[in-house]
């Protein structure tokens, strides 16, 4: 069955852990939702946290092929349900679609957002929360015909245990 | 730290190479590798470098190399298509979990990405086949570089390593004291034994009535050959070989019952389908050793013990993994294993066996005299050097019939490009292992679609005077793929004819001695006149056309659904 898998990886900060990482996905032809590294609580490890849509039968073969990569110090699979996720997501809207006065206020109210930049032309909004509200709530602004562009940082996770190896 | 020398990259990578105990390298010059042949030529004395006629040469060669003496092996090429020239190599050597260090050219760092005179970007295009690379731009980076090149490629499951250097990295200048890897926190090469396991292991086999070994190349990467044949004879478990774990075990050897998979022995197929325990050691279950998955071993439970965790489970259900090193946990098994006579069980490997003999054999290797066949030449070989050979193959039917009709007494004896298939790696390979075991009689039996892939090797034995028996196979078709038409595809030949060159004029041209052997009644003579022959030699043997394999499983197909004739 497919569900969206999360791994997260430990690895040395080395040139060439990125490529062969998605290169694992890419001979099982797994597409990425969504791919951030950035530097873990240690100094010189990196943290990869990857979205997948897959099987748990070949996210559990890829993970064993991805554990194999020499400067991979720990990789281990999740169930999306598992981890506690947050990801952030930037909305532009355009001044002149907010409307009338007040509009803006029960927006951000509402979808508990913040105010990043307002200007004559445009609003940027900043919501933080689940993958599902990010959806939901671009869902609405796109049906609202207000929505200019979008962006958004995939998951930012917070593991369940500490590992082990690093 | 040792005292420190001040030297260019290029003479830290020799010192690199020396430290490391490499006496034979494998190489082509070109612009990007200039200095480090320039200080190579000051180390002739102690690194034997060969010159061999392309880069493809040189990378199969290395693996001949490491294949025959399980050392690593090394190559050196120049930047761009020189580099590109060792991919089918090191694709080769990663899925035969070969150990190579292949050192490539660049150029200089400052060009790095700009569409250089002869610039490929090596890490890149290795990064999927190599189990680890890395591109040097600086000549400090490269005594360190080397060290974990040569301790990644050994280690574990060995596989290719490619060190990449740029051209500013072997002129500068570098403090040099070589300090061999001992380790590192991300690759932990020898997996703890689970006792545990390997206990659970020890009752299912005591607990078993139809079990069987599976002998793959990990038992001879982990030297583990003297006690996958002890667990054997002590639990009294017959042995079977995977294509890569062929010569692991003495053919006569009295538990030994043939090879596995898709031109493999019946009494080895039939007993992984009759079987109720499959022990399995160092060996991947490939699509040519199981058939149809599904219908693989139905009865069996299966117990795989292998030094990579990604193989256990792969490709079929595994009731017991074993993560762990194939000697390690031998040696442990061998605590509590109890002896059982399985007299019915053996009596079916008898009956195989004949089977065998009857339906397959006889008619391959007793031709009626009018023709030779390829299974006859492998079988009166195999009488010929009595067991002693070490035989490298090339891709084919060539090898099928090497695989099948070869009789070895020691390990590491054959040597074959078993996952990737690679034509063209059978002559290079055996240049390397030859280099490896002088004193061993080396044959590359060879097809005569597949010498022709790298015949300019020749040229190699000629220069270097590589005392390796060429036999070339000769029934003027590409023979597999034309099996395959023949009995799959309407016997439409659709580009499988060829029309060969006189491989005799051609050795000729090289200086090396031949005989081409057309007639039955010549083929015993000019075995032995090319086995007592004391430097290298090239022997023809013109072979009937349309000689098929058998027994086979066709792909896909259960391994109890074979052919063992023409349907």
């Amino acid at each position: 069955m497919n569900k969206e898998y999360i791994v997260i990886a430990f690895t040395e900060n080395q040139i060439g852990v990125l490529n062969r990482i998605t290169s694992a996905y890419l001979r099982r032809k797994i597409n990425i939702e969504s791919l951030k590294v950035s530097e873990s609580s240690i100094k010189g490890i990196s943290m990869f946290v990857i979205s997948a849509i897959t099987t748990e039968e070949l996210i559990d073969k890829t993970v064993k092929q991805i554990r194999n990569i020499i400067d991979v110090i720990e990789v281990k699979y999740y169930d999306a349900a598992e981890l506690f996720t947050q990801e952030i997501a930037l909305f532009k809207v355009s001044t002149r679609h907010l409307g009338q006065p007040g509009r803006l206020d029960a927006l951000t109210r509402r979808w508990n957002m913040r105010v990043v930049e307002l200007n004559a032309k445009y609003v940027v909004l900043e919501k933080t929360g689940l993958r599902e509200e990010i959806d939901s709530l671009r869902a609405e602004l796109e049906s609202d015909g207000i929505l200019e562009s979008f962006t958004r940082s995939g998951g930012v996770v917070m593991l369940p245990d500490t590992p082990s190896n690093v | 730290m040792a005292n420190k020398q001040r030297v260019s990259g290029s003479e830290a990578l020799m010192l690199s190479l020396l430290a490391e105990g490499v006496d034979v390298i494998f190489g082509y010059p070109g612009g990007a590798v200039i200095p480090i042949y320039d200080t190579l030529y000051n180390y002739r004395d102690r690194i034997n470098h060969i010159l061999t006629r392309h880069e493809q040469g040189a990378v199969h060669a290395a693996q001949g190399y490491a294949r025959a003496t399980g050392k690593v092996g090394v190559c050196l090429a120049t930047s761009g298509p020189g580099a590109t020239n060792l991919v089918t190599g090191i694709a080769d050597a990663m899925i035969d979990s070969t150990p190579l260090v292949c050192i490539t050219g660049q150029v200089v760092a400052t060009l790095l990405g700009t569409d250089a005179f002869q610039e490929a970007d090596m890490v890149s295009i290795t990064m999927p086949i190599t189990k680890w690379n890395y591109q040097v731009t600086s000549a400090s980076e490269l005594p360190a570089a080397m060290a974990r090149a040569f301790y990644i490629a050994r280690s574990g499951r060995p596989g290719p390593v490619l060190i990449d250097i740029a051209k500013n990295a072997q002129t500068e200048m570098v403090d040099f004291a070589y300090k061999p890897c001992a380790g590192l926190r991300s690759f932990n090469p020898r997996p703890a034994l689970d006792t545990a396991a390997a206990a659970r292991a020890v009752e299912m086999i005591n607990a078993a009535e139809r079990p069987l070994m599976l002998v793959g190349q990990g038992v001879k990467l982990a030297g583990a050959e003297a006690e996958a044949i002890g667990l054997a004879e002590a639990a009294n478990l017959p042995m079977a070989t995977t294509l890569m774990g062929i010569s692991a075990v003495p053919s006569d050897h009295p538990l030994f019952v043939g090879n596995l998979g898709m031109h493999g022995n019946l009494a080895a197929n039939a007993m992984s389908q009759a079987a109720d325990l499959i022990v399995a050691v160092g060996m991947r279950f490939s699509d040519r050793v199981t058939g149809a998955v599904k219908d693989y071993a139905p009865l069996a439970k299966i117990i795989h013990i292998d030094i990579d965790a990604a193989e256990q489970g792969k490709n079929l259900r595994v009731d017991l993994p074993i993560h762990a090193d194939a000697k390690d946990a031998l040696e442990a098994m061998m605590a509590g294993i109890g002896y059982r006579e399985r007299p019915e069980w053996f009596a079916l490997a008898a009956r195989e066996r004949q089977a065998e003999q009857g339906k397959v054999v006889a008619n391959s290797v007793a031709p009626n005299g009018e023709y030779i066949t390829m299974a006859g030449v492998l079988q009166q070989l195999a009488e010929v050097e009595d067991g002693n050979a070490v035989i490298v193959t090339d891709v084919g039917q060539n090898q099928m019939f090497s695989a099948r009709y070869s009789r070895f007494r020691s390990t590491r004896s054959f040597i074959t490009s078993g996952g990737l298939g690679t034509m063209g790696f059978g002559l290079p390979a055996a240049i390397g292992a030859k280099l490896g075991v002088p004193d061993r009689e080396v044959v590359a039996v060879l097809g005569d679609g597949g010498i022709q892939m790298t015949i300019q090797e020749l040229g190699t034995i000629m220069q270097n005077k590589i005392g390796v028996k060429v036999l070339v196979l000769n029934n003027s078709y590409l023979g597999m793929v034309r099996q395959w038409q023949q009995l799959f595809f309407n016997s439409r030949y659709s580009f499988t004819e060829l029309e060969d060159p006189d491989f005799a004029l051609v050795a000729s041209a090289y200086r090396i001695p031949s005989e081409r052997v057309e007639k039955l009644a010549d083929l015993r003579g000019a075995l032995e006149r090319m086995a007592s022959a004391t430097g290298s030699y090239l022997l023809e043997i013109v072979v009937k056309g349309e000689e098929n394999v058998f027994p086979m499983v066709p792909a896909g197909a259960s391994l109890s659904d074979y052919l063992t004739t023409e349907p």
